[in-house]
């Protein structure tokens, strides 16, 4: 089913306004603040907040998708563009009631890299490179976990992304349906930088698998 | 003309000081003792020294570094006693007064003090001359709007200094501004 980008907007509208439980903006801001930085007085390494928050994002991830699914009703995505469009727009929108901007990226569909077998291990090392892996990138005008959030200059020094849960969630939530990606901030507002971007890059499809730790 | 704010936490801490040089004009001569001062003496810290001369020697010697500085610069230890004496004052005009911004509290040669006291007992103390009680009160309100806004910061601790830049960027801009 190709869905415009406006239906999808639409779709996300009508998400946050009519099924969706609200909480004050505030409190949710306040919340995660306090969780970040109790996180870094636990573990004093930036580098390991960074990964313990996307790993609380990731389980975040894996159960939000349920519900986004059963509230949205739509279908598999033809694409990872629309992957892309969908999380945007729909997703973003109907959550956190932010819409960011989604710039696409893919693979030049002529490209002799990606189909000659006997390279397919230098397309893996230049995976890098962004011309052979699709992704894309989604850019926040606004954060709603970061409102009035001004990094001090330690934490900006120890490369502290502060709404990495964010990247988790992303990652958590596309694995379980089959999509295993690796989403990353490109740069952040609380850093100095000029804009919130998230980049997004598609691994690989999964096949079937029993879950890690089901039996 | 100079300003100077301290912003003091519900124990009297220091959390934040700012001295401010205004560029208005300054307002009527409150005080006739700045017009007997010598010509050569242009700091507030000379007139003060004059009104205590015979005074208390903890003030002398405390100041005796500080010397007479040219173009209106004023020894940094007379202002705090000045701010700190005048938190007496305060505490007792808040136990009258229910409004948060308190006016002028207290008057020395020719510092006036005024105050607000937010709703979380933190007390903005502003050393100035002349007179100038509606551009205060806007001041003190934007001061307050920001220090609110830098509490909510998760980075930082309750009343601990102020250190963030954004918070003394915007409370310079707010000082050009109203005074």
């Amino acid at each position: 089913m190709a869905t415009s980008s406006k239906q999808y907007k639409a779709i996300g509208e009508d998400l946050w306004k009519g099924r969706t439980e609200k909480i004050n903006a505030e409190l949710f801001a306040m919340t995660y603040g306090a969780l970040v930085v109790q996180l870094i007085q636990d573990y004093e390494d930036y580098a390991e907040v960074n990964k313990q928050l996307e790993k609380m994002g990731y389980n975040i991830g894996t159960r939000l998708i349920e519900d986004f699914l059963a509230r949205s009703n739509l279908g598999r995505c033809a694409d990872f563009k629309e992957t892309g469009e969908v999380i945007a727009k729909v997703g973003f929108k109907s959550f956190l009631n932010v819409t960011p901007t989604v710039t696409h990226s893919q693979p030049p569909p002529a490209s002799p890299r990606s189909s000659t077998p006997a390279s397919g291990q230098g397309q893996q090392q230049t995976a890098a490179a962004t011309g052979s892996q699709p992704h894309f990138t989604l850019t926040l005008d606004e954060n709603p976990l970061a409102e009035f959030v001004e990094l001090p200059e330690e934490a900006i020094e120890g490369g502290l992304w502060f709404s990495n849960v964010l990247c988790g969630v992303l990652r958590g939530a596309l694995e379980m349906v089959q999509i295993r990606v690796e989403a990353q901030f490109v740069s952040d507002v609380l850093r100095g930088d000029e804009t919130t971007e998230i980049r997004v890059k598609l691994i690989k499809y999964l096949e079937e698998e029993v879950p890690v730790g089901d039996d | 003309m100079s300003h100077h704010l301290f912003l003091l936490s519900p124990s009297d801490t220091p959390l934040y000081s700012l001295t401010h040089f205004s560029a208005k004009p300054s307002q009527a001569a409150q005080s006739p003792l700045s017009a007997n001062l010598p010509s050569w003496s242009t700091s507030a810290f000379a007139g003060t020294l004059t009104a205590l001369s015979g005074a208390s020697s903890v003030v002398q010697a405390s100041t005796q570094g500080g010397g007479v500085r040219m173009g209106g610069g004023q020894d940094r230890h007379v202002i705090q006693m000045i701010a700190n004496a005048s938190l007496d004052v305060i505490e007792e005009v808040v136990r009258r007064d229910n409004g948060m911004y308190l006016k002028s509290v207290d008057k020395f040669n020719e510092w006036t003090v005024s105050a607000f006291v937010t709703p979380g007992n933190m007390k903005f103390v502003l050393l100035h001359e002349g007179k100038n009680d509606e551009g205060i009160r806007l001041f003190f309100s934007e001061v307050w709007e920001l220090y609110v806004k830098t509490t909510l910061n998760p980075f930082h601790t309750a009343h601990s200094g102020i250190v963030s830049g954004v918070f003394d960027a915007r409370v310079r801009a707010s000082a050009r501004k109203h005074l």
